[in-house]
């Protein structure tokens, strides 16, 4: 009888036992972070997610930069969330905008991070080891990239370095600019090291089914925008700007691109519709072939799962494509009828016509429920012969680095006292003038310079970061307010405060305690 | 005879008071002898009868009906007990001669009561245990177990969702415990528990199975729920929502038994929901035309004829333009068509089940076969099942048993697709009431045009009649068990059991009964025009899913008394569970090649895919049932999960309870209190857990795909995690009070209990909000709680006995339901809704799901406009349109202006059952109901939303609605034209009481077996039964109070079902005949 007991207790422990092990199944039809980063193929899987992340990129610039700055003045829409953006409400912190600016950047730091740290746990699965060094080239690249985005709207924010878990997370706080900077510094110093230079092999250097990524001449631009960003004043806030005087850091950088003979500049005055080989062309989409691309966010239409974009029409209004041919119903929805501002509108010249006007700004009136609209909006992305079937499916790419940004850069550190001569700066300057068929100035000064790139680069985002290195943000700002805001009066008085944007609420409310609300919201 | 027993009841009370002083005085006498005659209800001796002196040991046995019992004082009480009878109690009180007639028990035939992983006395049961006559499955045709459960056990809401045939039903125990995590209880059939299913959380419909599907109901031999936390406790992480415990029949040793049970009869739809009939639509049409001619063309006049509005419009354009044929006597070429008169019909109901029982004291057997063919109401529906079982039971020796349970069965459910969004039953009630004559039923369908002044929508006749969708399951139950007895009093068990169900589903839907064909733009998709490919339209799909539940337990239990007073039962096990889900799905792409082939290989292409997720569960339990002189009772018990479900730091949960119970009438005392002549308290307290996570790894970092553009440019795959990795993810846990009473009175002529509950579920699993820093904005974690708390009454009063006999059982359910935390500083979640703006919201204090909408106060008069009521999207609301309850007082209604103005669930759940006996007559009577809870219909927004314009049909009250300031109508409705709704809202317009009560069962049966002889028909019964025939409820412009068939929330964590057009329940008649040789 004891024998049987025995036996019996016996069974029972090892069936026990030997069951255990079957506690941990993993999933039979998707794969985890413990199964994938096992093939060389994987790892650029994780970094193409990384680049991924990038998508947002165009629409946050128009959003928190070119709503935000006196380009744009919504006048007759109500309630809609780029309106508190640009009155300087200042409950902003729950906004959309300004939620997704901070989350989609941190998706990216994660994703990056997820690489760096698969190729450190695993990374001998990629068998080459350039690859390895490339892929994580790229990954800090786009680390540096999300990370920049982020100080520039938000200032201070968390340094992450690897990935974290929730109870983790809880215990990170936000880094001080500077040391923000420095961790973006040594990512794309890396990555400036290690990136390929251009898109013609051999591997594990890019071919040219890897246009797209990011170059070494795009890190070096991103490395001169952080240069040149906090080379700008502090305002006395905690903000991107340090009033570090590093024009002379950013120079040689600019200086490199420009000499590799890789980018040229495109003389084809600005028309409507866009000629097939101008810049924002939909037929000239290849970043090999369009020599302005620096830095492509790439995009496709009539892909499953969409991989297009809502760029080109987020700032234009709605009922403009209610006029529009049928078939494309989906497009309703454009977010109300945000309108450049009269200050833009006018600033450009017409006698001699400014040859950006047309092809940048629609200035016709439309049909708007029954009455016509006066107010001017962008339609530089537009090509009313390539509207998508999905609104969110436009197939154009957005040019994050431009190669003429890259000259009037130059010009600008020359003018803040790098090396170079008035004469390099008049060239830069003249020669983007004459494109735009205005005649040329002679001795141009840092005002001129900022007046040109508003013209320039108007509806690309540029703008609220441009008044930000100016040092005259807040003095434009007001004086813009006070015309252009002199009927309505919706808008706040803009204070340095307002250069960035509140930690978002969600932020606050999933980690309390942990971060502390900028000043002023 | 009634002042004598009015006057007894004021003695037991006078008792009551001067009872130990009496007691005393009594028990000073001297000893008597009892005798007297027991009889059945039939006046029939009774041998075997138990007559025992309640508190003592002095018990005798009856022998042919008489019975003798020496050594009785004055005081003692007698009591009469026998298997499938109910207990007599009766005091002595000096009478030598007692005479007692026992009844047949409504409640069980057995004292015995299955427990999980045993049977227990009942007497000894110290949990909260609702059990459920099964012989009445016998007695009542029912297709499914959950459909005989409905009203009939206190704590146990069933709700039927649907009316298709074979579908499953919606059961839930004590409330709403868990927010995400589904709240159907474990079902365990022969000691076997079935995978738990959670997937009805999000739409209400069991897409990937249900636990009951294909059990035959005339197999069950009984049902037990486990309610409390210590009843259930045994079965730890998945107890949580209650267990209910299925016992099926298993033969007696003795000669077979042979059983035919046939029913047939026919069903057909319990209400109609009146829509407004040709007439009415059409006058609505030519208001809203009229209305929008007017916009359209502001100069012209609403009296223009039809060739002057054809004129000024250039085309016949139904916006602007009505039918010149509405307003001609007798509608020449127009037919008026009820949609629901259309594809409604009486469908034959019919089952017959032949089961042979019997066996030696070795072999014992049980036998059944089962044929079920339901059509359903609706045109199309159908549901056939064939079951069959076997269960055996082998005595291999005096210490050895084995046996064998296996199950086949397989079924077939027809439905084109009716219940839910855009779905058929939807569109009948929507479509027009009035077609072109030419059509017949079938507008839009085939080579018919659509009426240009209906909708788009093809007929629902032709879908039903041409449309196919086709459920083909089958099941196979199977168990194997041994039983070895080790020592006496110690037995080892072990059983393998497999649960296998194989189901395929399948659609078609040919070109005739897709697209628009209109006769204005001479669109027509289906005539073949030489160069056009109709078949383009065509479309069909594959989906098949294997559920495997494969369970092997293995359990020593030790039974012992020691020294007569302290019995002793103990329970160590171990278990081990495995599930296993693979589907695969495959569908048409681009059409079909043949019009005749249904199966794929006729698509133009297909595409499909598969996809698998297995769990396991290793669990370590153990329990202990002390009694101490069959007067208090003790339960304790400790079970250990581990489940692959969970992150690896907590794939180990333990669940403890414990329970007492006291039998106050087994003391002394009680003897000067004849009155109450059963009382029994019990309290227990346990925790309990439930495992049903949204997959089954969700704890894991999978990853997903997020894909990106480079080169020439093309797509490139890109993946990365997209679930945030939680190792810590366990179970939601539930921690249950009960204290609860069982009485009986007046020589137990009264019975019931009475119990009560506080149940609060903690570590709910929710999606709580991380910093995006972990690169993602949530992330799954056990946080948040929720509390039910309840009482609930069962009460069996047998209100007459002899031999016309009337018995009254009732049960009553209240039940609070209350989310008592969300994450951290977290005080409510408004739940995405796909359709509108959102209309439910989780919010601290108040119960799940609360329904949050703007509230109507009335309509808006020309007063209000120019006083400036606050209005809904700025100013565009005109008199006519609803006016809103202002609650922020911002001077304007938004989203802000939302409250809580109901919940979903019933506070109050009621079943009253009346049987009454008359020689070989029976008649018995359930009528069940639920109050308190609310329904937000969905369905209102197709049939029912302010501005729908003029082709949809509106439900016939809305003829009552606003006409003008001076004829407001009855102000449910606002006017016929409305341009204000966009996007529409939700708001009180489409809030319904969800109250109702029901005749769910009304039975004459007729015993025949005095007809035949004895020798070879041992019982015949044949028995009319209404099902569901009467009834009452308050969801005027709906159909089932209780419907759900549609995914509203847009988040799978915050699940919401609603009803958007469900088909009403059946109410059939049926006849029966029951008989056993």
């Amino acid at each position: 009888m004891k024998k049987i007991i025995f036996i019996l207790t016996i069974t029972v422990v090892i069936l026990s036992s030997s069951c255990k092990k079957d506690l941990n199944q993993v999933p039979i039809s998707s794969e985890t972070t413990s199964t994938f980063y096992q093939q060389p193929n994987d790892f650029i899987k994780a970094v193409n997610a990384t680049y991924n992340s990038l998508r947002g990129y165009p629409d946050r610039l128009l959003f928190l930069s070119e709503v935000r700055s006196d380009n744009v003045y919504p006048t007759n829409d109500v309630g809609r969330d780029p309106d508190p953006i640009n009155n300087f409400s200042l409950g902003i912190a729950p906004n959309v905008y300004v939620e997704e600016a901070w989350s989609a950047n941190f998706v990216g730091v994660f994703r990056a991070n997820t690489v760096l740290d698969q190729i450190t746990k695993n990374g001998s699965f990629i068998g080459s080891p350039a690859l390895a060094t490339r892929l994580k080239a790229e990954a800090r690249f786009l680390r540096a990239f999300f990370y920049l985005d982020l100080v520039k709207y938000f200032g201070k924010v968390p340094i992450i370095d690897h990935p974290v878990s929730a109870l983790e997370s809880n215990t990170i706080g936000r880094s001080s600019v500077s040391d923000v900077y420095n961790f973006i510094i040594a990512d794309l110093q890396f990555a400036i090291a290690n990136l390929p230079v251009n898109f013609s092999g051999p591997f594990p250097n890019y071919t040219a089914s890897d246009v797209g990524r990011a170059t070494k001449y795009a890190a070096e631009a991103i490395l001169a925008d952080v240069y040149m960003t906090r080379s700008g004043p502090t305002y006395g806030i905690e903000g991107p700007g340090l009033g570090l005087s590093e024009w002379n850091l950013a120079l040689p950088l600019l200086q490199d691109i420009i000499s590799s003979g890789l980018f040229v500049f495109n003389p084809n005055v600005y028309s409507f519709p866009v000629p097939a080989t101008g810049i924002f062309s939909y037929s000239n989409q290849s970043p090999t072939a369009n020599k302005e691309v620096i830095f492509d966010i790439m995009f496709l239409t009539g892909q499953n799962p969409i991989l297009g974009t809502t760029f080109p029409w987020q700032l234009v209004p709605q009922a403009y494509f209610n006029g529009f041919p049928t078939g494309n119903p989906s497009l309703g929805g454009a977010l109300g009828t945000p309108s450049v501002s009269t200050n833009l509108l006018n600033s450009y010249s017409t006698s001699p016509l400014d040859a950006r006007k047309a092809p940048f700004l629609h200035t016709a009136p439309y049909n708007n429920l029954g009455a016509l609209d006066l107010h001017a909006f962008y339609r530089k992305y537009l090509d009313t012969t390539k509207v998508p079937v999905s609104r969110f499916d436009w197939g154009i790419n957005f040019i994050a680095v431009r190669y003429t940004d890259i000259l009037m850069r130059k010009a600008e550190c020359i003018l803040h006292g790098a090396p170079g001569t008035q004469g390099d700066v008049d060239g830069i300057v003249n020669q983007v003038r004459a494109r735009a068929s205005q005649p040329a100035i002679a001795n141009v000064t840092l005002a001129q310079l900022f007046d040109e790139r508003r013209k320039e680069f108007a509806g690309e985002g540029s703008r609220w970061f441009d008044l930000e290195r100016s040092g005259n943000l807040v003095t434009i700002m007001n004086a813009w307010r006070t015309v252009e805001d002199a009927t309505l009066q919706k808008m706040s008085p803009i204070v340095p405060n307002f250069i960035i944007y509140p930690v978002p609420q969600s932020q606050l409310d999933a980690a309390p305690g942990l971060y502390i609300q900028n000043p002023g919201y | 005879m009634r002042l004598n027993v009015l006057l007894k009841k004021n003695l037991a009370i006078f008792l009551f008071f001067f009872g130990f002083f009496l007691s005393l005085q009594l028990s000073a006498q001297n000893p008597l002898t009892v005798t007297g005659k027991i009889t059945d209800e039939t006046g029939k001796g009774l041998g075997g009868v138990t007559i025992s002196v309640r508190g003592t040991n002095n018990k005798t046995i009856s022998d042919d009906g008489n019975y003798r019992i020496a050594g009785v004082k004055s005081n003692d009480v007698l009591v009469f007990s026998f298997v499938g009878y109910v207990e007599q109690v009766i005091p002595v009180k000096n009478q030598s001669v007692i005479n007692v007639s026992l009844d047949i028990s409504q409640k069980i035939l057995s004292d015995v009561v299955v427990i999980g992983y045993g049977t227990q006395k009942k007497k000894g049961v110290t949990g909260s245990v609702s059990s459920f006559d099964a012989r009445k499955l016998d007695e009542r045709p029912v297709q499914r177990i959950d459909q005989a459960l409905v009203g009939q056990l206190a704590g146990v809401t069933v709700k039927q969702t649907t009316g298709i045939p074979g579908k499953a039903f919606s059961v839930q125990i004590r409330g709403s415990g868990s927010i995400s995590g589904g709240n159907e209880p474990l079902y365990v059939i022969d000691g076997f528990p079935l995978s738990v299913n959670s997937s009805n959380v999000s739409n209400g419909s069991f897409s990937t199975g249900n636990p009951l599907d294909n059990i035959n109901p005339n197999d069950i031999e009984s049902i037990e729920v486990l309610k409390d936390a210590s009843a259930a406790a045994i079965y730890g992480s998945r107890a949580s929502n209650g267990v209910v415990l299925i016992t099926t029949k298993r033969g007696q040793a003795g000669k077979a038994r042979i059983n035919v049970n046939a029913y047939v009869g026919y069903n057909q739809a319990a209400k109609k929901l009146e829509m407004m009939n040709g007439d009415q639509w059409i006058a609505q049409a030519i208001e809203v035309i009229n209305a929008q001619y007017l916009v359209a063309y502001p100069t012209a006049s609403a009296s223009d004829d039809y060739a002057t509005r054809l004129a000024r419009v250039g085309s016949l354009n139904a916006n602007y333009i009505p039918d010149p044929r509405w307003t001609q006597p007798g509608h020449p070429g127009l037919r008026y068509i009820d949609w629901q008169d259309a594809i409604e019909r009486k469908g034959m109901l019919q089952n017959y089940e032949v089961s042979a029982s019997g066996g030696t004291e070795a072999v014992r057997y049980f036998l059944s076969g089962n044929y079920a063919n339901q059509d359903g109401f609706v045109v199309g529906l159908n549901y056939k099942a064939y079951s069959m079982r076997a269960n055996v039971e082998i005595n291999a020796s005096d210490k050895l048993k084995f046996g064998l349970n296996i199950a086949p069965t397989f079924s077939i459910t027809q439905d084109p697709g009716i219940d839910g969004k855009d779905a058929i039953f939807h569109q009948a009630l929507s479509l027009a009431p009035v077609q072109e004559d030419t059509m017949g039923l079938f507008p839009n369908t085939g080579k018919n045009f659509q009426y240009i002044w209906s909708s788009t929508t093809n007929s629902p006749m032709g879908k039903l009649t041409y449309n196919i969708g086709t459920t083909k399951r089958y099941r196979t139950l199977g168990s194997l068990y041994g039983d070895y007895q080790i020592i006496k009093g110690l037995n080892f068990r072990t059983s393998v059991n497999l649960d296998n169900t194989d189901n395929i589903g399948t659609t078609y839907v040919p070109y005739i009964t897709t697209g628009i064909s209109n006769i204005l733009t001479n669109t027509n998709p289906r005539i073949f025009t030489g160069s056009n490919n109709l078949l383009a339209s065509t479309s069909g799909t594959y989906r098949s899913y294997r559920r495997q539940t494969f369970v092997n337990e293995n359990t020593l239990t030790y039974n012992r008394v020691i020294r007569k007073d302290h019995s002793i039962n103990l329970l160590a096990g171990y278990s081990y569970n495995f599930d296993r889900f693979d589907q695969s799905a495959i569908s048409s792409n681009g059409g079909y090649t043949s019009a005749v082939i249904q199966t794929l290989n006729a698509a133009a292409a297909v595409t499909g895919n598969t996809t698998s997720t297995k769990s396991v569960l290793i669990s370590y339990f153990s329990r202990l049932l002390y009694g101490y002189k069959d007067k208090y009772f003790l339960s304790a018990s400790i079970r250990r999960d581990g489940s692959s479900r969970f992150g690896i730091n907590n794939q180990f949960g333990t669940f403890p309870s414990a329970s007492l119970k006291w039998i106050v009438t087994e003391e002394n005392f009680m003897n000067a209190i004849p009155v109450i002549s059963d009382l029994k308290l019990r309290v227990s307290w346990g925790v309990n857990g439930n495992n049903n996570l949204p997959n089954d790894y969700a704890s894991l970092a999978t990853l997903g795909s997020y894909g990106y553009v480079l080169g020439t440019p093309a797509a490139v795959i890109g993946q990365a995690p997209n679930v945030l990795a939680n190792p810590d993810l366990e179970w939601e846990k539930s921690k249950t009070y009960d204290i609860g009473l069982d009485f009986g009175v007046l020589k137990n002529r009264i019975t019931g209990s009475f119990d009560y509950y506080n149940k609060l579920n903690t570590d709910l699993l929710l999606n709580v909000q991380v910093p995006a820093v972990t690169g993602f904005g949530s992330g799954l974690a056990n946080i948040g709680s929720v509390r039910n708390i309840g009482e609930e009454l069962e009460l069996t009063s047998r209100n007459m006995v002899g031999k016309f006999q009337w018995s009254t059982t009732v049960n009553v359910t209240h039940n609070t339901n209350k989310i008592e935390a969300l994450a951290p500083g977290q005080n409510q979640i408004i739940i995405p809704n796909g359709f509108t703006v959102s209309d439910a919201i989780l919010r601290v204090g108040y119960p799940i799901n609360s329904i949050y909408v703007l509230k109507v106060l009335g309509l808006l008069t020309a007063k209000d406009i120019t006083d400036n009521m606050p209005r809904y999207n700025g100013t565009t609301e005109q008199p006519g349109d609803f006016k809103f309850q202002d609650i922020n007082g911002d001077g304007v209604i938004t989203e802000a202006d939302k409250q809580i103005v109901g919940h979903p669930n019933p506070d109050w759940t009621y079943g009253i059952t009346n049987t009454f006996r008359y020689k070989d007559f029976d008649l018995s009577c359930l009528v069940q109901g639920q109050a308190g809870g609310s329904i937000y219909s969905q369905l209102g927004r197709a049939i029912s939303r302010p501005g729908q314009g003029r082709s949809d049909n509106h439900p016939a009250s809305f003829v009552n609605r606003w006409y003008s300031e001076s004829n407001p109508g009855e102000g449910r409705f606002g006017k016929a034209y409305s341009t204000y709704n966009n996007p529409i809202t939700a708001a009180t317009d489409w809030l319904y009481s969800s109250d109702y009560i029901r005749v769910r069962n009304i039975t004459l049966g007729y015993n025949l077996s005095h007809l035949f002889q004895k020798k070879f028909v041992q019982n015949a019964r044949v028995y009319f039964t209404l099902e569901n025939f009467f009834g009452h409820d308050k969801y005027t412009n709906g159909l089932n109070p209780e419907a759900a068939n549609t995914t509203v929330s847009t988040n799978g964590s915050y699940p919401e079902a609603g009803d958007y057009g469900a088909m009403p329940l059946a109410k059939s008649l049926i006849f029966g005949l029951n008989i056993t040789f």
